[in-house]
Parts: structure tokens; sequence; C-alpha cells
């Protein structure tokens, strides 16, 4: 796959710290790599010289399933690190369980950290090139680079596009990194949730704010739904799931009452009933398996794109 | 300890020498002698440029470390860092462990002190333990040496004991100090609230944590016609609030910490923990409002707000990181690098020796013949460049490591003790 483009960073910390130069190059990459995935032989040799580890010190199903997909297509070799089999509750740092995989000889760490900013903790004190798989609710950039990458596959061109988020952004890095990568590529965003669960300074961000979910709906090209995080709620922020369910939810009735037909997304895991309903969720409108299987397009391209970055970085050390 | 200052330029509007340069003769512990030239004759001489004497310089809410965390800051390493930022006397929280919520804990600190270059002032607390739910002993603390009260980096939540507190200390014309941060509203903010706590994904500090709290102690001040201080301020909001109590002659003072007029929350993006510090920074607009509020001598004071940390505490994840910077030895330095332009060495004087003594009630230094000699020597035009290798603070959570600053602290006369650095 010859690519002389690279990308402006050598570490994927947040959508912020990249371009739309970036983002097109890693669609561009990611169109390539979906074609190798339909493929019956799944695999490439790209990443054969290259190791990487997978950092996970919250729980995750999907995104560490995507991600270690991605390095084996591409015949990276591969080592999964997770926090309830690890040293972190005996009491080491960060910075010490990186550093003794990297002793080890590791190019690539893909991390997930309940910290806010940990990667980017990392990458001012360690070299190997950093992924962010999730960084507390800070910023998840793969899973808005799969999801702008699934947008565009079903609505186009995304300048001018109307696109809604719904649910939990107050807690939700899927939310900060969607805002982030949509308004790179000429989308409007608005954001619509009960009023605790929107960051108060959310509109300094160049996002509307919407508390009413029927006009929402009735603006928007793309829906994109997130989960109720409840494991990152300490306190309560609305009263109940039903009522919840009742206001906030998107359900095929107010799907039905729209003029046009919306496309539907979610990140996932899903909490059937709550922010989404079945009938929603399983409707030729949602594409929720379709970004799953971007997600592993999307990962490839990124991790193809950086390891061009490691390989330069060795010539240089030469 | 007998010294001969040669060529000061003296920065005491109490003094006749004020903005005179002239030698100054010391003989243990005072000034004996002052005049244009002065022979020196068996005593040891102490001539460099620029030199300006100041009264003694003093930090109000330091936090020491001693008795409990002395692997932080104990009461010698605090002693040095203070000379070297110039500061002859601290009055030091009582957030030490144990806490200083009784006599002893203030008479521990008073006998340590004895040895020291620096005048340590204890600071006990409002509450039993800080814990913020039943008021402690302040008369028999009061007696035993303690100048003020305050449940330090524990600000006081409870309305109604904050309002016995200040009841309470009247009876001996006491003052409270309170750091306003409701934690009720402030719940697990790392940082100022605001564009850059959304873009990092951060719970924030919204400015309303402070200020309810401000305009609270300002309401409990007026209530009980008691002293209050309002440490460590930082928006605009609470400027504005505690000038217009002072227009209608409530008794409030308040004092900002000098790393707040420096930086904003713009520099927190890269999630650098070591400017994580509480009151957290803000806007812009804030800084600029907190400077007006000193220019027209809302702000009272200035401090180090000081917190030694060890670096297993700060250099780590942003939101894992303990909040707090050292500042001993930069804050003056810093505060004059900001405010050189806009006000002059008397202002300085009032702001870093003065007013703080003036609320505490503790006697002012004067630089005339016959006194004591407590002095800082510094020399305001003269570049020094931080060397983190030569801080003397124990903890390393200096935020700055290579900072030029143009103004150098030469070291303190404390009496008959003195700590004088080669820069």
């Amino acid at each position: 796959m010859a690519n002389n483009q690279q990308l402006s960073t050598k570490h994927l910390l947040g959508i912020k710290y990249i371009t739309a130069e970036d983002i097109r190059l890693i669609f561009d990459t990611a169109k390539n790599f979906k074609e190798v995935i339909n493929r019956p032989i799944k695999k490439v040799p790209s990443l054969r010289d290259i190791t990487i580890a997978n950092l996970f010190f919250e729980n995750s199903t999907r995104t560490r399933i995507s991600f270690e997909l991605a390095e084996k297509r591409l015949s990276a070799d591969v080592v999964n690190f997770s926090a309830s089999s690890s040293s972190v509750k005996k009491g080491e740092t960060l910075l010490d369980t990186v550093n003794n995989i990297l002793s080890m000889k590791v190019d690539m760490v893909v991390m997930r950290h309940p910290a806010p900013g940990a990667p980017q903790f990392l990458a001012q004190h360690i070299d190997a090139n950093i992924i962010n798989a999730g960084d507390g609710t800070h910023e998840h950039p793969t899973q808005a680079l799969l999801d702008a990458f699934s947008m565009e596959e079903q609505v186009g061109d995304l300048r001018g596009k109307h696109i809604a988020i719904f649910g939990d952004i107050l807690h939700s890095r899927v939310a900060l990194s969607n805002i982030f990568c949509l308004q790179k590529l000429g989308a409007k965003v608005k954001v619509c949730g009960p009023p605790t669960l929107i960051p108060k300074h959310i509109d300094t961000l160049g996002v509307e704010v919407e508390y009413d979910v029927k006009k929402a709906l009735a603006w928007c090209d793309v829906a994109n739904i997130l989960r109720i995080q409840l494991e990152r709620q300490d306190i309560k922020y609305f009263p109940s799931l039903r009522e919840y369910a009742q206001y906030f939810g998107i359900n095929k009735k107010l799907l039905d009452q729209l003029d046009k037909p919306i496309v539907i997304m979610h990140p996932g895991p899903i909490n059937r009933g709550v922010e989404i309903s079945s009938d929603v969720a399983d409707s030729d409108h949602s594409i929720i398996l379709q970004q799953v299987e971007n997600g592993v397009a999307i990962r490839m391209a990124i991790l193809f794109l950086l390891a061009a970055r490691v390989s330069e970085a060795r010539q240089k050390s030469k | 300890m007998d010294l001969l200052i040669k060529k000061a330029t003296i920065i005491d509007p109490e003094s006749d020498y004020h903005r005179k340069q002239v030698d100054v003769q010391i003989r243990e512990g005072k000034i004996t002698h002052m005049a244009d030239e002065i022979e020196g004759k068996d005593t040891a001489v102490f001539e460099v440029p620029d030199l300006h004497l100041l009264p003694g310089l003093m930090d109000v809410g330091t936090v020491v470390g001693d008795p409990g965390f002395e692997h932080r800051e104990d009461m010698y390493s605090a002693s040095k860092a203070a000379a070297a930022g110039g500061f002859t006397a601290l009055a030091c929280y009582p957030n030490t462990q144990p806490v200083v919520d009784s006599k002893s804990g203030v008479r521990y600190i008073k006998n340590n002190e004895e040895d020291l270059v620096v005048n340590f002032y204890p600071i006990g607390a409002v509450s039993e333990k800080c814990e913020g739910k039943d008021i402690t002993e302040m008369i028999d603390m009061y007696q035993a040496g303690a100048v003020a009260f305050s449940d330090g980096q524990h600000p006081i939540q409870h309305n109604g004991m904050m309002m016995r507190a200040l009841q309470y200390v009247k009876s001996f014309d006491g003052v409270i100090l309170n750091h306003p941060h409701d934690i009720s509203i402030a719940s697990g903010g790392q940082l100022n609230e605001g564009r850059i706590s959304t873009m990092m994904g951060i719970k924030g500090i919204p400015n309303m944590a402070e200020e309810l709290m401000v305009q609270r102690d300002i309401y409990l001040a007026e209530y009980t016609d008691s002293r209050v201080h309002i440490a460590n301020i930082s928006t605009a909001g609470a400027v504005e609030m505690v000038r217009k109590a002072k227009k209608s002659g409530i008794k409030v003072t308040a004092s900002v910490p000098a790393l707040n007029l420096k930086f904003t929350d713009q520099e927190l993006l890269n999630f650098n923990s070591n400017l994580k510090v509480l009151p957290p920074l803000r806007t812009e607009t804030d800084r600029q409002a907190l400077l007006e509020g000193i220019k027209d001598q809302t702000i009272d004071f200035l401090t180090s707000n000081h917190v030694p940390l060890e670096e297993e505490a700060k250099k780590l994840e942003f939101s894992f990181a303990d909040f707090g910077a050292a500042g001993l030895e930069t804050a003056f330095l810093l505060s004059w690098q900001i405010l050189k332009e806009e006000v002059s060495l008397e202002d300085m004087v009032r702001l870093w020796s003065r007013a703080p003594r003036e609320m505490l009630k503790i006697t002012l230094p004067t630089i005339r013949p016959g006194t004591l000699a407590r002095l800082t020597l510094f020399q305001p035009s003269i570049p020094w460049q931080v060397d983190p290798k030569r801080l003397y603070s124990k903890s390393s959570n200096s935020p700055f490591t290579d900072e030029k600053f143009v103004g150098c602290i030469r070291g303190i006369i404390n009496g008959r003790k003195s700590e004088i650095f080669d820069r």
C-alpha cells in the first residue's frame, strides 16, 4: 500500500491535536483497509516489524477487540495488558508500568485510561507512539473518526450537514471527540440531553444546545446517541432511568413523526430501552453495526500511518 | 550579628531614610547607625549593586508540614526557603498532623522557631482537626501565640460554625481566615470551569464556588461585626464583592496568590499538573480584575500560596495529582515581575510586609537606627534565574524550572540571625 503522505503528529492523543488533512488521510487509508478486511484473506504484512502494547486501565470490550483485530490484520506483534490483572492495583504508577513494558522494546502503545490527559502525560515522558483509546471524560479519537467515516458513507460530504449528539454529554469522551472531528470536517453540531448532563460551557466550542429531543431530531441529518455513563456519575444527574427513557430516549414513535429519514448511530454498548429503544436500534436507519466494522478499518489506518513514523524514527537513529 | 551594609537604598515610608541611599551598620541584631558613609572597622561588609533594603516580608497562610508531613517541608526547610524568597516571617496554616487545634500545637511551633532565621506565627485551627464541626479553644491558642484562626486548606463549609467562630474571636479582636471554596458546588472540579475545562473534558470549578462563599463570609462579618480575611481569591466577581463590602465599612480584608497574577487556565491545556492549584488559575478577565484590585487596594496583600508536595503526589495524571505549588522562593519576585510597571516599591512593601502584619496585629518592622534589624535584601533590577537544584524547599513542585526574573533576593536579616545567599 504505497502512501507517501504522513500524519502531522507521531501520536493520536485526541482529535483536537490533529488537522482536517490528517483526518482526510486517515479516511482515505481506511477505505483501502476496508476493502482488505472484506477479502477472503484479511491480512497484510505492513506492520510485521512493529510491536504494539494494548494497555487497558479501564474496562473495554469492543474497542479492545477492534484494536487487537486491526493490529493482527496488519501483522503486528501484540501484547495485552489490563488493569484487573495488572500491577496497577499494587500501587505502581502509570509511568512505571509503561516504562517497564517499553523496556521490552515495544514500539507503540494503545492506551485506555480513566484519567483525562493520561495519554498526554505519557507522551511527555516516554518515546513510544501513543494512541488514545479513550481517556476518562476527555477524548476517544478513534471512535470519533470511525463515527465521522460512517456518517460520510451514509450522507456524503459532511460540510454543512447537521449532526445531533444525544444523551450524557457531560461524562462522554465520545461527544467531545465527535464535536472536534465533525467541526473539522465542516459539519454543524448540536447536543441534546437533560441540562444536568450538558457541560455549562459547551457553547464556547461552537456547539448549539437543545433540551427538546423532538426539535433536535427534526433538525438533524444524523443522530448520534450516547450511552448513559452511570459508572461515571458520582451523584444523581437525573432522577430515574424510567424518566430519562421517557423524555430523552429515542424511540420509533419519535422517528415516525419526522418528515425525513435520519441516520441513527450509537457507539455502543447500548442500553436498550434507556437512551434508545430496540425498534430504533434494530431499524433500517440504524448503522450501529456498520460503525463497528468501520472501527477496524479506521484503527488499521491509524496504526499503519503512525507506524510509518516509527520506521522513520528508526531510520534516523541508525 | 554584626554587618555593615554599603550603599543600600531604603524603602520604608515610615523611615526618615526612605528612598535614600545610605550605609547601614548592624550590631547584635540592631540597626545602630545609618549614614551616607560609614567606615567598616572589624565588621563584615556587604556591598552589591542596586541593593535595596525592605522591611522584612511576611507570607500569610504558608503550608509547612511540620509535624506530620516533614517529608514535604519541615520548619527548617521552610525557613530556608522563606529566607531565599525574602521573607522574615511566616504565618503558617494549621494543616499539619496533628492539626494545630490546641495550645500544645501552637507551642510546638513557637518552641521550634527559636533556632530558625524566620519567625513563625502559628494560625490555629477554627475547628477540631479542621473537620468543620466544632470550634476549637481559640482563646487558649491566642494566649499561647496563635495570631489568627483558619482551617487552612479545608475551607469552612458550615455557615453556622463560621458565624460562631467569627463571634467567638471578637473577645480578643481576632481574625478568621477562610479560603472561599464551596465544596458542594466545586465537587470533583479540577481546574477553572470554562472553555478550557470543557475542551479538556474535566469537571471544572465554577467562579460561583468561590463567590458564594465570599459573599457568605462578607454577610457573616457584617452580621457579627467581626474581622474576616478572605484568603486567596481568584475571580473578578470576588474582587468586586470585597470592593463593595469595604466601601460599606465591613471588616473584610482579602489576599491573592502571586501565581494567579501570572497564569490563566490556558496554561493547563497540555494537562500540566504542576499548575494544578487552588484557587484554580482562572481566565484573563479574572486575572485583569485581580490586578485592578491590587491597584485600588481592594486586595490587601499577596501570598505565596506555598503548598509543598512530593513528586509522587504531582508527577501523575492531571486528575490524580494533588492541588498545590511550591511558591515561597519565587512569589515575591513573580509579583514584582508582573507588577513593577504598575506599582511602586512602596506598594510592594505594603503588599508583602505591612498589610499582612496590620491584619495580624504584629509589630511592623521599620528601618531606622535603634530598631531591630528585620530586613529583606533586594536588588530590583538585577536578573536572577531559577535553578531547581538550588531551591531550598524540600518539595520539587515549583512550577518554575528555569524562569528568568528581573529582581534578585539576596537574603534576609532578622535580628541576630541572617541568611545571605551568593547569587
